[in-house]
């Protein structure tokens, strides 16, 4: 974590925390015979896959539109990559689940996958890491140093890589690929040899946690992948403002995408198929109920305040002692985790995924429903990606031709009758009853200059 | 070295283009601080409105539900106006911009219909008839769009703007797909080949073909346009009243209208002129690329984008530069990378996140300093 541990606040007694998780616990386990009734009811009812799909839809969106929250409404960033980190989460969910669960029969090889990449990612990147940092330093010899030194370095890689994929015979001189050559076959030892006594380590596991141990380790794995991403992405994105960083966050999550296209282990345009479905409405509606309850703790908690905060005034908020960038990291790396698990759900539910369905529209869309719903609210936010996800679906059995368009329309009158959107700030549950008393509301713009 | 000169004018020529629409985000950001999503899709609105007139398929006749609706959004205009307490002359002055649309467009539209019909494609006279009437039909969407989606939000957080304008944006996207505008299918653009007809006469073929390198008559014409453009440009900015008016709103807003510009229209000035150059960049494109459809604005849009931010954005001289070496930049990708012309998108985004993270204010943009 990069916050320092600076708080000063009692410890809440264990029992109280127990028994605030009583209620969660209960809504997830009513989960189980929801899902079953449901998905029973289609069965008997004979419709066609599309409406058992709708609540799945509606699921993802919600777990994408919550996790945005805490970045666009809560902490003020306005973030327009995360597509880019749901198909992170899709990938390092779906790559694994073809390639080494074997039918989710296998979770110890899962594990070792994400360790692998882990190992050699961070082994990866310590060379450039150095390199940046005494790039850094060469800023007292002269101002303009390190951005020439910097284009210097990008040019001799690219350099590197173009030649070497050029020429028949590995040249001598390419360190750059000889290095990530060398860091392939270290990926390939260790899930080669690793991968066996992993499985040997986890044998005792019955049949019947199989595929719920592999599913689980997928989706935190899956969503860990991402928030490495969204960390890393969000350390020098968020060093801009406002415009700037919607911009750039856009510009990283399609680089994302691009590198996948161009990726052929990860199956290029076509992307990849066959993998295992698992996610039906149970998992995801756990799901969903896990990461609404994270984002609302992590929002009221005393870091949340911070970060809330740093969204009212950056300015103010450093000035009191509040680390802004490490509390804007945090924030965007726990948004970036809940999209990757979005994404993961996504993958295997879809049993196919293309690095086309996760384009610029789709990052687009859980802002909207995050704007529409009214920045700095969750139920706003949950309410916003049911009616956003529905409508179309609703207004295709209406006019089929015109829905986007009805679509869009509805957009921009929404916009300019409710600017502040559906809920404003607020949530459903601000009541009596209620343990957390109402928040003010920003009434400064969220985006600042 | 022949390649790579002829890779230099081919990526003047795609620059050029993106300095065309950048121009026009760059304005816009100026005056308003906004980054106006839809205009990617006036350039495409651009490029498929010149398709059509070209090849005489312009409708005279709105459809009559359009009308009604517009009768009927102006009767409610009125209603309201008088239950808030505004006379009738008042309401008028107020919506005197739309309804002069509206009964300009009428007639407009018959004439151009008219014309459009029975000028013949290949003569200078279509050309110069589609170019005015593009000019016009993306000038009027730029100001409808500014009046409409973005006026009534200018005193409220940015990014309700920013949402408008990606309502805007799907709007025109999914509008042009329909059957019954453009359709969703790529459409030809009029072209030279074997002996028909084309726009722009005389255009085909290479203007010059020695040692190796062919320069094309379209590339010279994007260049030239551009470049004409682009003093026309300088000369209403910096010598012109509403120039003026634009570089002080530009400047400060409050201040500005304090000192008694007209706020409203010189922002409706800006977009109109801004979608004027997409039309034009619309239209270029459809002459180099022979191809539209409803989507083609998308990533030209982003594009160009890039390219007002690598600039400078708000400075109308960086958005020109950052769009002319954009275009150098992907085109030497696409020539000198291995499988370079997956990655073209991916360099602009690199750029992009490059002079973010080096000088976010842009090429030729100036340091803000942030006083609390």
């Amino acid at each position: 974590m990069l916050s320092r541990k600076s708080e000063i606040i009692a410890p809440r007694p264990w029992r109280a925390t127990a028994l605030a998780n009583v209620p969660l616990v209960i809504a997830m386990l009513a989960m189980i015979p929801l899902g079953q009734l449901l998905e029973g009811s289609w069965g008997q009812e004979n419709l066609d896959a599309y409406f058992t799909r709708l609540p799945i839809l509606v699921g993802i969106n919600i777990i994408l539109a919550v996790s945005l929250q805490l970045i666009n409404g809560y902490s003020g960033q306005f973030s327009l990559g995360h597509a880019g980190f749901m198909a992170v989460g899709a990938y390092m969910a779906a790559y694994p689940a073809i390639e080494y669960s074997q039918q989710f029969s296998n979770p110890g090889a899962c594990v070792i996958f994400f360790v692998a990449l882990g190992i050699c990612v961070a082994i990866g990147a310590t060379p450039p890491m150095i390199l940046f940092i005494l790039l850094r330093k060469t800023k007292q010899f002269h101002r303009s140093l390190p951005a020439a030194l910097l284009i210097a370095t990008v040019i001799w890689i690219v350099a590197d890589i173009a030649s070497a994929a050029s020429a028949p015979k590995t040249p001598v001189w390419t360190i750059w690929t000889r290095f990530l050559a060398a860091l392939e076959n270290l990926y390939g030892w260790i899930v080669l040899h690793a991968g066996p006594i992993a499985g040997h380590l986890l044998a005792w596991l019955p049949d019947l946690l199989r595929k719920p141990a592999c599913f689980v380790i997928l989706l935190i794995g899956a969503g860990l992948c991402a928030s490495a991403v969204g960390f890393i992405v969000g350390l020098p994105a968020l060093r801009l403002r406002g415009d700037y960083l919607a911009i750039a966050t856009l510009g990283f999550g399609e680089i994302i995408r691009i590198a996948i296209t161009n990726d052929s282990t990860l199956g290029g345009a076509l992307g990849l198929s066959g993998i295992p479905r698992y996610t039906d409405f149970t998992w995801l509606y756990i799901c969903v109920i896990i990461t609404v309850a994270v984002i609302w703790r992590v929002a009221y908690s005393p870091k949340g305040r911070a970060i809330m905060a740093v969204r009212e005034d950056e300015i103010a908020a450093s000035s009191i002692g509040i680390n802004t960038t490490s509390y804007k990291v945090t924030a965007f790396t726990i948004g970036a985790f809940f999209a990757g698990l979005a994404g993961a759900l996504y993958a295997m539910h879809e049993s196919s995924i293309t690095p086309s369905s996760f384009g610029i529209i789709k990052s687009i869309e859980p802002v909207v429903m995050v704007t529409l719903g009214g920045l700095g609210s969750i139920s706003g936010a949950i309410l916003a990606a049911i009616i956003l996800t529905l409508l179309p679906e609703v207004l295709r059995s209406i006019s089929p031709d015109e829905r986007m368009v009805i679509y869009s329309l509805l957009l921009v009158v929404m916009m300019i009758l409710r600017p502040q959107g559906l809920l404003g700030g607020r949530e459903l549950w601000f009541g009596k009853w209620s343990r957390t008393r109402k928040p003010r509301t920003p009434a400064r713009e969220a985006v600042p200059a | 070295m022949q390649q790579f000169i002829q890779q230099l004018i081919n990526g003047l020529s795609v620059g050029s283009i993106y300095a065309l629409i950048a121009v026009g985000y760059t304005m816009v950001y100026g005056v308003l601080q906004l980054i106006n999503f839809a205009h990617g899709d006036v350039f495409m609105v651009g490029a498929m409105v010149s398709m059509y007139a070209a090849t005489g398929r312009v409708t005279a006749y709105l459809p009559p539900w359009l009308h009604i609706l517009v009768i009927v959004c102006f009767a409610v205009a009125f209603l309201v106006n008088k239950l808030l307490g505004r006379t009738f002359k008042q309401t008028f002055h107020k919506l005197a911009s739309l309804l002069a649309v509206y009964f300009i467009s009428i007639p407009a539209l018959l004439a151009s219909s008219f014309l459009s019909q029975h000028l013949h494609l290949g003569n200078w006279s279509m050309a110069v008839f589609v170019l005015i009437f593009t000019i016009a039909v993306c000038g009027a969407m730029g100001f409808l769009i500014e009046r409409l989606a973005y006026r009534p939000l200018r005193e409220r957080p940015r990014i309700n703007s920013l949402i408008t304008a990606i309502g805007i944006s799907l709007l025109l996207e999914y509008g042009g797909q329909n059957s019954g505008v453009f359709g969703p299918t790529p459409q030809p653009y009029p072209q030279g080949d074997e002996g028909q007809p084309q726009l722009i006469p005389h255009l085909s073929g290479a203007l010059w073909n020695h040692n190796g390198i062919v320069i094309q008559k379209v590339d010279v014409l994007v260049l030239a346009l551009t470049v004409l453009i682009m003093l026309a440009l300088s000369f209403i900015v910096l010598k012109t009243r509403v120039g003026l008016g634009l570089r002080a709103v530009s400047y400060r807003f409050d201040t500005a209208a304090l000192m008694g510009v007209n706020i409203n229209s010189i922002i409706g000035f800006t977009f109109v002129l801004g979608s004027c150059l997409a039309a034009v960049a619309g239209i270029l494109w459809g002459v180099k690329y022979h191809s539209g459809e409803p989507l083609m604005g998308l990533m030209p849009g982003i594009k160009a984008f890039i390219a007002a931010v690598f600039g400078g954005i708000g400075n109308i001289a960086g958005a020109v530069v950052g769009g002319v070496v954009l275009g150098l930049i992907e085109i030497m990708v696409i020539g000198y990378l291995p499988g370079g012309s997956q990655y073209k998108d991916a360099a602009a985004f690199v750029i992009l996140i490059a002079i973010l993270l080096v000088k976010p204010s842009g090429l030729l943009g100036k340091n803000a300093v942030e006083k609390v």
